[in-house]
């Protein structure tokens, strides 16, 4: 069963109101925030053990603490750059309930005491982007943004940026660079954006659903929160399913559910006669899991982790029988050959190469030991970047091509093209 | 100053560095394109990895800052491998174009893969294709398949000459240098893009397809450009100067130089310079060695000396021979004429105090403060308004003029040869023909001098330094100093045996040129 | 130094040796005009050898499809060349894809070594050392060839089209 806690009121339409947002509870823990001391609101959250939700799973409590205590003004940027290919919680969340992100936002730019925001959303989200503009211009006139938050004395203003589509611009430096009105690359670490950041001044940067579930901790304490999920891994989480389910959709479960019991009881299992082939736990940069692995993975930070995968945006991808693993890897790997911004070397040139290499086994034109190179050139890739793209390439493209090697060489054995090209040589 | 260990050996650090800077200043070799040390970090060629202990994944030694007890270590298997590969990840899509590239010889790739390469590439791809021969500007050409887009060329026109026309277009190996908004790279500066550019991308149109690296020797010394005096290595063989380059000198010029400073080696190649010493007025020149009509020019100042006075001879000198001609012949013309009639000829008065804010001066001489040093110490100092008085009432017989080497910077030149004509008698030091001394209407002696590449000195420049050059090369070995004319004015004999005689060295295939038809 | 020993009383006698040497040449003359097709020796310059094709003789430049010169003043040959006899200027193309032509190629063949070093550096099969080995020629002759001797000559019919061809390079992006 679902755990409801941030995507309870979802299913009423006029939640995504300020009105119908306020009926069903909303802006009543701004006031009680607005009260406490910021450093409370963080060690609160530290205390959640809330990870952040948009796929490095960092502390974010921790995050928040890492920011230098001087009087330099500091931002707080929203990263609703969906781009990870199988992830659509956001844009959920942005759809129905826009202010429920704005409060969660408020609450944490109280807390590290930030007097702008920035809510950065992908290009293609046109009513998402919508939604939020209005739900913002409400929030202007209702009075919880602004000089003087509900008498707080606490300013903030709150501002919408609509990005071009660029996968990149979701790593949280290439995030700041394009909102800067910079070429979309991610900077190098150090200094941290913590440090350095958005107009070379202190910046954190959160995703969508970490920032609405800080609303949360603060309302119910973090004890409350961490009854849901496990031990290491605390809170509910939306998970993205998608691939071949009978109901494929977001679906809000604590961290620790078995997979199993997502996949075959919320969305209703396979299609009727197919077999389950394999997952991809955390959207398409996270390495893939076979069916055997899937039936014994739990989906929280630690047991992914174990199983040499990671849960990533939370977006699960089902793959059946029906589905050529080659086919698969090719649209993956022709995704981040599209996307790699061009900056480092390793990325730019092996993204490419990977490309390349997976394009020629699926139409045919190669031989078993392109196999072996697929995985030294994804090895060498792997942690030699300035952000995670390459690392997110070479992945799946490592674990595909070892957990489905027979899979790949079967398709290079017997395939028509690669017949037809010897005849005609 | 942390102490740090490099591949087990003790070194200490300035605070505040970065590995790579320690790895420079240990002088310990590295890999590594995208880092210069003129620009600001950028992180991307990902050659620099160095294992750091403590550290789980290999770091960059451009963005790391070093601690105190920092082991780091650049040869271990792991570090060799990786920059192996990240090597040919360069490679992949580099064009194998070294035949008809300009950089080969000096590029960065060749040197690297000499040293690092991947001996066996496993790329069966198709390469990216991208544009070739791209026209960035009045001065630069772009190969764009060549660019390994380090960045280094976009960062150096958005943070030292702060002109911002390049960029970087498109994403991934799709990835290519252009020009912004169609606004041509067409700065002061923009050569140097072609100098930091560690490949064969960006070319420049003057040297392109001219000479093969190989067959050029290089040689220190200072540019004549401007009064800046930046420091340079002149690239030269058996047939002239080909181009300059900046040499780093933190103190003058940092790593770069202008691109007006790079043009001032052709005035010095033989086509451009004057072989003989011509002696004679318009239309009716006599042609004889340089020494020869020196000699000549020496018996008539000495004959003016003895017929009207010391007063009657009057010398000027322009901001462009070294601290010892100026001192021989102000000794040869102050001692031994015992003449106080010594003028200093500013080309450009207006102009002399312009500055760009980053290297090129309105001077543009490169010694102005030495001649005024010499003028100062020999205890000369001529008003310009005395030397015109004297001029117009005729008690100036004869003129002699240290006369510009590079004529394109001294607009006046026609005017203040039509004032020094006045005297009847005008000796004339030049290094190029001059189409206004050809047109001379009283009797010219022009002698024929060398230049700055030929000779060895001291340019004073604007803060007051004084930079040493050496001799470069020599194109025409007939061609005097000023301290030759000064010895020859005072009547000794020069010593034909110490003079530099030819070009050094023979030339690859110098045979062919010189032997002719049988 | 060496010292030269008088020849002893009995070599003094040198008729039988003379007369030895002259009947050798007489018996060879007999023999070779009896046995003429076996004779060694060639009425040169009406007869000729044939050489082998891949006798190290004159220079040919090589020509691309189009008939123009495939050389790209690399210069790698003038570099190579251990007498130094190639005398290379480069200027740009006006076809971007060719970018850079020679557009002077000169050999003096009278310091040439024909020792095949610039066919050897060449990356795009531009110089060949090819058969014809004549370079005979009377005083005042060019011996220093340029690119319509290398490459157009008579005697190569238009020239000799070069085994690299740069659109199947690009094709196979090379």
């Amino acid at each position: 069963m679902q755990t409801k806690l941030l995507t309870e009121h979802y299913d009423k339409p006029e939640f995504q109101t300020l009105e119908g947002y306020k009926k069903y509870g909303g802006y009543s823990v701004l006031p009680k925030a607005l009260k406490m001391d910021p450093k409370a609101i963080i060690e609160e959250v530290k205390a959640s053990g809330l990870r952040g939700r948009g796929g490095a799973g960092f502390p974010t409590g921790t995050k928040w603490s890492f920011l230098p205590a001087n009087g330099e003004p500091r931002y707080l940027l929203c990263n609703a750059d969906e781009g990870e290919p199988g992830t659509f919680k956001d844009r959920l969340m942005m759809e129905r309930a826009p202010h429920q992100l704005i409060e969660g936002m408020l609450i944490s730019a109280f807390a590290i005491g930030s007097k702008k925001s920035y809510i950065y959303i992908r290009g293609e989200y046109n009513y998402p982007t919508e939604c939020v503009r209005k739900a913002i211009d409400e929030a202007y006139k209702a009075g919880y943004l602004g000089k003087n938050i509900l008498g707080s004395g606490f300013d903030h203003d709150m501002d919408v940026y609509s990005g071009a589509g660029a996968y990149i611009c979701g790593e949280e430096t290439g995030m700041i660079s394009s909102l800067e009105g910079l070429k979309g690359q991610p900077k190098l670490k150090p200094p941290f954006p913590a440090v350095q950041g958005y107009l070379r001044k202190p910046t954190i940067v959160n995703n969508v659903e970490t920032l609405a579930a800080v609303k949360y901790i603060i309302r119910d304490g973090a004890a409350a929160y961490r009854k849901y999920g496990t031990e290491k891994s605390p809170g509910t989480k939306l998970f993205s399913v998608s691939g071949n389910v009978m109901k494929p959709g977001n679906y809000e479960v604590p961290l620790g559910t078995p997979l199993k019991d997502i996949i075959f009881d919320l969305c209703g299992g396979l299609k009727p006669g197919r077999k389950l082939k394999a997952v991809i736990p955390g959207g398409s940069s996270a390495p893939v899991l076979t069916a055997d692995e899937a039936m014994r993975a739990t989906m929280d930070y630690e047991c992914l982790a174990q199983m040499g995968s990671m849960l990533g945006s939370g977006a699960i991808i089902v793959i059946d029988d029906s589905n050529s693993m080659v086919d698969l890897l090719d649209v993956i790997m022709h995704f981040y050959h599209h996307e790699s911004c061009g900056q480092c070397t390793p990325c730019r040139e092996g993204t490419g190469w990977l490309s390349k290499i997976v394009h020629r086994i699926h139409h045919g034109r190669a031989e078993a030991k392109d196999l072996d190179l697929i995985k030294k050139v994804s090895e060498q890739m792997m942690g030699k970047t300035i952000c995670a793209l390459s690392d997110a390439a070479a992945m799946p493209a490592i674990s595909f091509v070892t957990k489905f090697r027979d899979e790949f060489e079967r398709h290079i054995e017997r395939n028509p093209s690669r017949t037809q090209e010897e005849a005609h040589a | 100053m942390p102490k740090i260990k490099i591949n087990g050996k003790e070194y200490e650090v300035p605070q505040g560095s970065t590995v790579m800077q320690a790895f420079h200043e240990a002088g310990i070799s590295i890999a590594h394109y995208c880092w210069h040390p003129g620009l600001s970090v950028a992180g991307v060629c990902r050659l620099c990895m160095v294992q750091i202990e403590g550290m789980p994944k290999l770091q960059i030694a451009c963005n790391t800052e070093v601690k105190d007890g920092m082991v780091i270590n650049n040869t271990s298997d792991v570090v060799k491998e990786t920059v192996k590969w990240i090597l040919d990840f360069h490679l992949i899509n580099h064009p194998l174009d070294c035949p008809i590239c300009d950089q080969a010889g000096e590029c960065g790739l060749q040197d690297h893969y000499m040293e690092f390469g991947a001996y066996n590439p496993e790329m069966a791809e198709d390469k990216v294709k991208k544009s070739k021969v791209v026209d960035l500007g009045p001065t630069v050409v772009l190969d764009s398949e060549r660019c390994i887009l380090c960045a280094r060329c976009v960062r150096f026109t958005d943070e030292v000459s702060k002109t911002h026309e390049l960029g970087i277009f498109n994403r991934g190996d799709r990835s290519e240098i252009g020009i912004v908004d169609g606004k041509p790279l067409n700065n002061n500066y923009s050569l140097n893009t072609v100098d930091i550019c560690p490949v064969g991308a960006l070319t420049s149109k003057d040297f392109r397809f001219r000479q093969r690296v190989w067959y050029l020797k290089e040689a220190d010394s200072i540019c004549p450009g401007c009064s800046t005096g930046c420091n340079v290595k002149v690239h030269y063989n058996e047939e002239g100067l080909w181009r300059i380059k900046p040499r780093v000198n933190m103190e003058v010029n940092g790593h770069w130089m202008c691109d007006v400073g790079r043009s001032t080696y052709k005035y010095v190649n033989i086509k451009n310079r004057l072989l003989s010493g011509r002696v004679g007025r318009r239309d009716s020149w006599k042609e004889m060695s340089p020494a020869s009509t020196a000699r000549m020019a020496g018996l008539k100042l000495k004959e003016i000396v003895e017929a009207h006075g010391p007063d009657s001879v009057a010398l000027v000198l322009t901001g462009q021979y070294t601290n010892e001609e100026y001192k021989d012949l102000l000794v040869y013309f102050v001692t031994g004429l015992k003449s106080k009639n010594v003028y200093h000829w500013i080309n450009n008065p207006e102009k002399i105090n312009d500055f760009d804010g980053l290297l090129f001066r309105g001077d543009r001489n490169p010694n102005t403060k030495g001649v005024e040093a010499a003028l100062k110490r020999a205890g000369v100092q001529g008003k310009w308004e005395d030397l015109q008085a004297a001029l117009s009432g005729g008690k100036i017989k004869a003129v002699v003029v240290a006369g510009p080497e590079d004529q394109s910077v001294f607009p006046d030149m026609e005017e203040k040869h039509a004032m020094f004509s006045q005297a009847e008698n005008l000796i004339w030091f030049t290094a190029c023909p001059s189409a206004v001394l050809e047109k001379s209407g009283c009797e010219t002696f022009q002698i024929p001098v060398k230049t700055h590449a030929e000779k060895a000195g001291t340019f004073t420049n604007y803060q007051g330094r004084e930079q040493k050059f050496p001799l470069v090369t020599t194109i025409v070995p007939q061609a005097l100093t000023l301290s030759e004319v000064a010895e020859i004015f005072s009547g000794k004999e020069l010593n034909w045996n110490l003079r530099p005689k030819s070009l050094g060295g023979t030339k690859n295939n110098y045979a062919t040129t010189e032997r002719g038809a049988l | 130094m060496s010292l030269v020993k008088r020849p002893s009383p009995v070599a003094a006698w040198y008729l039988p040796g003379i007369l030895a040497g002259m009947w050798f040449t007489l018996r060879k003359m007999f023999y070779n005009l009896f046995n003429r097709k076996k004779m060694p020796t060639l009425n040169y310059p009406e007869e000729k050898y044939e050489y082998s094709p891949r006798f190290k003789g004159n220079h040919i430049l090589t020509v691309k499809k189009d008939g123009s010169i495939r050389c790209t003043a690399c210069m790698l040959c003038a570099t190579n060349c251990p007498a130094q006899c190639i005398k290379i200027i480069a200027a740009e193309h006006d076809d971007p894809t060719v970018e850079k032509y020679p557009i002077s190629y000169e050999i003096d063949v009278l310091r040439c070594v024909y020792c095949g070093f610039c066919e050897e550096a060449c990356p795009v099969d531009a110089i060949r050392m090819g058969p014809e080995w004549q370079a005979a020629g009377l005083n005042g002759s060019k011996f220093t060839y340029d690119i319509q001797q290398l490459a157009y000559r008579p005697q190569l019919k238009g020239g000799i089209q070069s085994v690299l061809d740069d659109t199947e390079r690009h094709r196979a992006g090379i």
